[in-house]
């Protein structure tokens, strides 16, 4: 059985101490790399209630597909608390 | 005999400068095939430009051996009084992870200074220049055997002071970054990048954090061993960073922006070096009782003045990301333990979860930054009531972490709600770094840096395993006697579970 294609990205959590590397499925959408992060940085940082999710200082829709978005592999990745 | 050899002997004024300043014009090669640029440093002068190099305070072997003999004398006899199992079992344990941090970091470090000072005692340009960094290779040596000897004693009663030797020989992603800093540093460094970058601003600029700061710390904790230790080490260090400012000054006269650049490069470099050994050990490993200062308010007194003021006396400008360098000071060894807490076992030593008196006196001494941190330990601490003490992997994070493609240590710098990390590309890569001046040190010698693998390049490159525990164990070298726990298992009084 193929694995699904995954994109490593640095995660940055607001209100986190460091960059998280986190692996995506290629075919998920964009609040799939909020969701992760979140998980990824539950010890140091509570949940965000209503998560945004930036990349290179565009503000990305959670819903769009991430193939579709113009994120790329080892890109650095923004999640925060939506305005 | 011996008394008529030594009535025999010259006063010294009459033979020290012959000796000091041994130069002379080779006839069977030439200059440059005697001190090739590549290995001897840039600029790369004629030889009587460096006739004028002058170190200030003037020493001679033998009364180098003599005064080194008594010092290495009252160690050793410090190590016998004071440096049993039993004198540091009654240390604080959170003290005893500080000597774990320094002991592993420390010694072999000291050990590729002594290849530094080797090359610089051979193709350094000045003969007086050469003999002192004979000297400081000497030194060094010292320094590498004196924290080998005291803690081997300890190996048996605790294994993870097997790490003072073990350290660098790992691929742990400390040692990775300590290499990464101290082989271009020491080993790769030619005589004038060494002595710029070592003695001037390494230890002239930083080390007294160490040897001032931390030794006051070691006094009020009563570790007497590790304070004497310092200040026996402290006077070496003092003789032979004199190196440092007249290459400093020859290098200005010369190529004044080459010698701003080496500045520039280097305070950041051990800038963040410092952060990490003496900012954590002064502010989370000291028990709380026991600190006075701030790594902040050290560091304002025992570096930014002095060295700032050194920086003008020889006519160089602040470096350039001097803001930066300010704003980090409040935050950044801030940002590393609370990183390095929830990921400890990927380190040698245990770590105490900061309480209510200790982040007390942290908000105190760090009001403009402290309450952007403060909630990452509620958080902590949170967790931590929520399960039984023991339960390390609770607040311990499991995902891979992000190191800066420069510096190689984990992308901290920033706050926690502008982290300054920056994605560049170098020669059709992609990498990622910690901060400006990281990137910047990157960008002017990329030939230097670009080969370098960080931690998540390996893992990507199936070089190393991408799973937390296997990257532990199998990469890093550690295993569950003695990577780092919380320093009491979670026990804290002040922590409520159901």
């Amino acid at each position: 059985m193929d694995h699904p294609t995954v994109i490593p990205l640095y995660g940055f959590l607001a209100g986190d101490c460091l960059g998280l590397v986190i692996l995506v499925p290629a075919d998920a959408k964009v609040g799939a790399i909020a969701t992760t992060l979140i998980e990824a940085a539950i010890t140091r940082v509570a949940p965000l209630a209503r998560p945004a999710v930036f990349h290179a200082g565009k503000r990305l829709d959670l819903e769009l597909a991430i193939a579709a978005s113009g994120i790329a592999p080892l890109d650095r990745i923004d999640v925060r608390e939506a305005p | 005999m011996l008394a008529g050899m030594i009535g025999a002997v010259r006063p010294r004024a009459g033979w020290q400068d012959l000796a000091r300043k041994l130069d002379w014009t080779p006839s069977y090669v030439s200059p440059h095939a005697l001190f090739p640029e590549p290995i001897s440093g840039t600029p790369w002068l004629p030889q009587e430009d460096w006739a004028d190099w002058d170190e200030p305070y003037k020493t001679t072997f033998a009364e180098y051996v003599a005064t080194q003999a008594v010092k290495e004398g009252a160690v050793l006899a410090l190590r016998d009084a004071l440096g049993r199992v039993e004198d540091f079992a009654k240390l604080d344990k959170g003290w005893r992870s500080a000597i774990k941090l320094h002991a592993a970091t420390l010694p072999l470090a000291e050990f590729a200074a002594v290849v530094g000072n080797l090359r610089a005692g051979r193709f350094g340009r000045d003969g007086a220049w050469r003999t002192m960094a004979t000297f400081g290779a000497l030194d060094e040596l010292r320094h590498t055997q004196i924290p080998l000897a005291i803690m081997a004693e300890l190996v048996r009663w605790d294994p993870q002071f097997d790490w003072t030797h073990r350290f660098f020989h790992t691929n742990d992603w400390v040692a990775i970054a300590g290499r990464h800093l101290l082989d271009e540093l020491l080993l790769a460094s030619n005589p004038i990048e060494l002595a710029i970058a070592t003695n001037f601003v390494f230890e002239t600029g930083f080390t007294n954090l160490q040897f001032i700061g931390l030794a006051a710390r070691a006094h009020s904790v009563g570790d007497r061993m590790f304070e004497k230790t310092l200040q026996s080490i402290q006077t070496d260090e003092a003789r032979h960073a004199q190196i440092g400012r007249p290459v400093l000054e020859k290098v200005i006269r010369h190529d004044p922006a080459y010698a701003q650049y080496l500045i520039d490069k280097w305070f950041w470099r051990c800038w963040m070096f410092f952060a990490i050994v003496t900012g954590i050990a002064m502010d989370y490993l000291t028990p709380v009782a026991d600190r006075t200062l701030s790594f902040k308010e050290f560091v304002d007194e025992w570096v930014i003045d002095q060295f700032v003021r050194s920086l003008a006396d020889v006519g160089l400008a602040k470096p350039w990301y001097w803001d930066q360098f300010l704003a980090a000071l409040g935050s950044y060894h801030h940002m590393v333990y609370a990183s390095a807490y929830t990921h400890r076992a990927t380190v040698w030593f245990d770590m105490p979860l900061p309480g209510p008196a200790d982040r007390a006196w942290l908000a105190d001494k760090y009001p403009a930054t402290w309450p952007a941190i403060d909630p990452i330990w509620s958080r902590v601490t949170a967790r931590w009531g929520e399960v039984e003490p023991d339960v390390e992997w609770y607040t311990h994070g499991v995902t891979p972490v992000g190191f800066c493609a420069l510096c190689q240590i984990v992308l901290c710098n920033g706050t926690p709600t502008a982290n300054t990390a920056r994605a560049i590309e170098v020669d059709g890569r992609k990498v990622m770094v910690c901060s400006e001046p990281c990137e910047w040190i990157f960008k002017k010698e990329p030939a230097r840096y670009a080969g370098h693998k960080d931690i998540v390049h390996r893992i990507l490159a199936g070089e190393a395993p991408g799973n937390l525990i296997a990257l532990v164990q199998q990469y890093f070298g550690l295993t569950p006697t003695d990577w780092g726990k919380d320093l009491e298992g979670g026990r804290y009084p002040w922590i409520t579970r159901p």
